[in-house]
């Protein structure tokens, strides 16, 4: 007996080592549905989508298809069972030097059904032609090679194929994130077509707005866990409060600004990409101030250009009200601005290094090697250990492997390595990514206490992070600063009408 | 038997080590003879040395293809030098230095710059040295007596003291080129292990861009990585010359894949699994006393190859397999 019940997920988890990536996580998917797939970066969703698709075989919880119980090893099994995905780089879902034709019918053309090893054209065109006309794309010209099309081209040969196996269920990781609005416009049609035919559709995306538009439900997973289902119609900020949760009050003690005094740290006309609108920022002494926004918004941007890693277009950097010029990362850390960078694993650990060699690793020129460049192992080793017991890294021994910490505590090791010295400007891109609740409160609670006369950055697309550490929320959209409040009167709703504000809507406004 | 694992990652190539050395003594008693001995360390001298430069390579988690080809290039460039320019000794040393360097030079402009996989990189100049070393001498080997192309004889000589860098004997009973392999590996083992320099080039090869952002410059350190591979084969070079006293084109056949060999082995030696000074020496004396071993238990010679590709897979095999259970 089958029923349309379509795709349930049970309690999904999932654990990388010591993290865990995803806690009972259910959400059920009809037939004839859009449903976007919502969260925070780090936050799981690619995570539950991998699972999904049987490219992490052992998970804890249940998939069900139309009610019946599928336990997928590979993505093979999962395409076998109706559900076929789309990845987010278009160009590995392609061979770019075959024509359109081959592409459409690639299946058939590697799998040579039928026991032929020959090449068939006539049953290629044929395939090829079928899989085509269900996508409706009749209008492209099958012999041209798919290096020549565009990219909203390829991507619909992707889905074309994906279909060809008749899904339940399409899964679109970031559909649009590497095409033109004009391109966006057709996926839609397409979109709205295959709902019609009962395709369920599964859209991963961080463009809000585009959700907002299309999809009949939104999912939402927070750190990990499942945080609800909206269902249509909603707005951009009713997903974003979704996403990043409601806030309690927040009263802390702030430090008094004087404003009259110089800044710190002072951004002045500093225009990051031709033709954008400058940006102007002041950071006072000792103050902490929370940039957010949602992806794309521009603060990793600013960070880049802040830490010497690219080169502004005009404008100027102020320390003390002296101005600098970073024209490297060294040039920066010599002008005392330092960074923790966002995506830990790829930016800022060094995996088979052990923790004392993580942290020292900035400053072994100025503190731990003689002028032949020989280290002073002892010295290193006393440093390292105080930096540990200070940030509360839970290891063995500073001579533990940083691959063998939690995501937390290896975040720690990350933050100890700039707090070793003195700094001007420490900006932490996404500091909180992947980190357990107690981790993030030993850091912040070591920055609330040795900020001294310092300023310090904190870039986050969760509000609720930003909040928990800043004295000053500075928030970001397309490019440009939107507005800013104090941490003694927040308001949330302003906040968030900041943040998903539309292009169109800031250029009204400006 | 967690323990096991962890003891056996650590201390099995040594054990594995001590075992075939005691082995080959107790069947074969003159293989302990001072002669001997020294005659395996002789034998694995040039692509040792070699090895030492291919390990800076490997930290920085590239690889230097063209080591052998550079050392070929010595030889030859050393020969024509004095030979046939009639060039001191020292002047003959210090040139071939500075054209290895430049090799290596390249090869880090192309990798870096031009961003040409590693591979692919040394793989071309490595055919491009090969051909451009026969060139001055019109693809003949160069001895004192050789007919130069305008119908004169080649004059010069190898001179005494270059001659003595690879003959020469320390206390009339350690050969020279030994003497300076184990103090290259005391430098490039001090400078991995125990300066700030070594410990970027790590660094760079765990995570480079991790590396980026604590200010290291990522592009320079890659480059002197190919310096110090190019400078340390064409010293290399520079001691096969001497040791043997003349140009001959075929010089560096083999030597490449010794060198990478042992480099690699050197992964296994005390559960390093990374490249290291240490293990790259110790690497390269274990296959050269195989070998030796083998020989005087009557192996024929053509056995040596397939014991070099056994000795490295296994080796390989065995670290990086009991790695994972870690």
């Amino acid at each position: 007996m089958t029923d349309k019940r379509g795709i349930e997920v049970r309690n999904i988890g999932k654990s990388f080592g010591a993290t865990r990536a995803l806690d009972g996580v259910s959400f059920d998917f009809k037939p004839g549905e859009i449903f976007a797939m919502v969260g925070a970066n780090g936050a799981g969703k690619s995570t539950l989508i991998k699972i999904i698709c049987g490219y992490y075989p052992d998970y804890e919880g249940e998939i069900l298809i139309d009610g019946e119980l599928k336990q997928f090893s590979s993505p093979h099994d999962a395409t076998n069972a109706g559900i076929a995905t789309v990845h987010q780089i278009i160009n590995q879902g392609v061979v770019q030097t075959m024509t359109v034709r081959e592409n459409l019918a690639l299946a058939e053309l590697l799998n040579g059904d039928g026991g032929s090893v020959l090449y068939r054209p006539a049953q290629i065109d044929a395939r090829a032609r079928e899989i085509a006309a269900k996508m409706g794309l009749d209008d492209i010209d099958f012999d041209q090679e798919v290096s020549e099309l565009e990219q909203s081209e390829r991507q619909m040969i992707a889905i074309a194929r994906a279909l060809a196996t008749n899904p339940k269920m399409l899964i679109l990781d970031e559909p649009t994130s590497s095409i033109s609005e004009r391109e966006t416009e057709k996926l839609f049609e397409t979109l709205f077509r295959l709902k019609e035919m009962g395709v369920t559709i599964l859209y991963v995306s961080h463009r809000l707005h585009e959700i907002e538009r299309i999809a009949d439900r939104v999912g939402v997973i927070r750190d990990g866990t499942y945080g609800g289902v909206l269902d249509a119609p909603f707005n951009v900020r009713q997903i974003v409060t979704a996403m990043v949760g409601e806030i309690e009050h927040v009263d802390r003690h702030a430090p008094v600004i004087d404003g009259s005094q110089t800044p710190k740290i002072e951004v002045r006309d500093l225009v990051i990409e031709a033709g954008q609108p400058p940006i102007n920022l002041k950071i006072h002494k000792g103050e902490i101030v929370g940039v957010t926004g949602l992806i794309g918004a521009g603060k990793s941007e600013l960070a880049s250009v802040l830490f010497g890693l690219t080169q502004p277009v005009s404008g100027e950097i102020l320390v003390d009200g002296v101005p600098i010029y970073s024209k490297s990362v060294r040039a920066a850390i010599d002008n005392g601005i330092f960074m923790v960078p966002e995506d830990r694993a790829n930016n800022a650990v060094v995996a088979d290094f052990t923790i004392r060699q993580n942290i020292t690793l900035p400053f072994l020129q100025k503190f731990f090697s003689n002028p032949l460049g020989l280290l002073k192992h002892g010295h290193e080793s006393r440093e390292a250990t105080r930096m540990v017991k200070a940030m509360g890294v839970k290891c063995e021994s500073e001579l533990s492997n940083i691959g063998e910490l939690s995501g937390g505590n290896q975040q720690k090791v990350v933050v100890a390595r700039w707090l070793m010295t003195t700094f001007n400007l420490l900006i932490l891109d996404e500091p909180f990514q992947g980190v357990d609740i107690r981790s993030r409160h030993d850091i912040n609670a070591h920055i609330h206490a040795n900020r001294g006369d310092r300023a310090i950055l904190m870039l986050a697309a969760d509000l609720d992070e930003v909040l928990e550490v800043a004295d000053r929320v500075v928030v970001m959209n397309h490019g440009q600063i939107v507005g800013e409040q104090h941490i003694t009167d927040i308001d949330r709703d302003t906040l968030l009408h900041w943040t998903s504000q539309s292009p169109e809507d800031l250029k009204l406004q400006a | 038997m967690e323990k096991i694992t962890s003891f056996s990652i650590k201390y099995g190539f040594i054990i594995v080590m001590i075992a075939s050395f005691v082995g080959f003594g107790l069947a074969e008693p003159a293989f302990w003879g001072w002669h001997n001995l020294f005659s395996i360390l002789l034998g694995v001298t040039i692509y040792g040395i070699l090895a030492l430069g291919v390990t800076f390579t490997l930290v920085t988690d590239g690889l230097d293809l063209s080591v052998g080809s550079t050392a070929a290039m010595s030889v030859m460039m050393a020969s024509y030098f004095m030979v046939v320019m009639e060039m001191s000794g020292i002047a003959a040393l210090v040139t071939c230095l500075i054209i290895g360097a430049l090799i290596g030079l390249v090869n880090g402009l192309l990798i870096v710059k031009i961003k040409i996989p590693d591979l692919l990189a040394t793989l071309g100049t490595m055919f491009l040295i090969q051909g451009l070393q026969l060139i001055p001498s019109g693809g003949r080997s160069i001895g004192t007596g050789m007919m130069l192309p305008n119908g004169d004889e080649a004059m010069g000589e190898f001179t005494e003291g270059f001659l003595y860098l690879g003959q020469g004997r320390v206390f009339d009973m350690i050969p020279t080129p030994v003497i300076f392999m184990l103090a290259l590996g005391i430098v490039v083992y001090v400078v991995l292990e125990h300066t700030r320099w070594g410990r970027v080039f790590y660094a760079i090869g765990g995570n480079a861009e991790a590396a980026r952002l604590v200010g290291a410059n990522v592009d320079r350190y890659r480059i002197m990585a190919y310096v110090l591979s190019g400078l340390i084969a064409s010293f290399g070079g520079v001691l096969l010359a001497a040791r043997v006293g003349r140009g001959d084109v075929s010089s560096g056949a083999g030597l490449l894949l010794d060198a990478v060999g042992a480099a690699l082995i050197g992964f296994a030696v005390l559960g390093a699994r990374k490249p290291n000074a240490f293990g790259t020496i110790v690497g390269a004396i274990f296959v050269g006393m195989l070998l030796n071993g083998l020989t005087m238990l009557n192996l024929p010679y053509f056995w040596q190859d397939f014991i070099k590709g056994a000795v490295l897979v296994a080796a390989l095999a065995f670290t990086f397999s009991l790695a994972k259970q870690r």
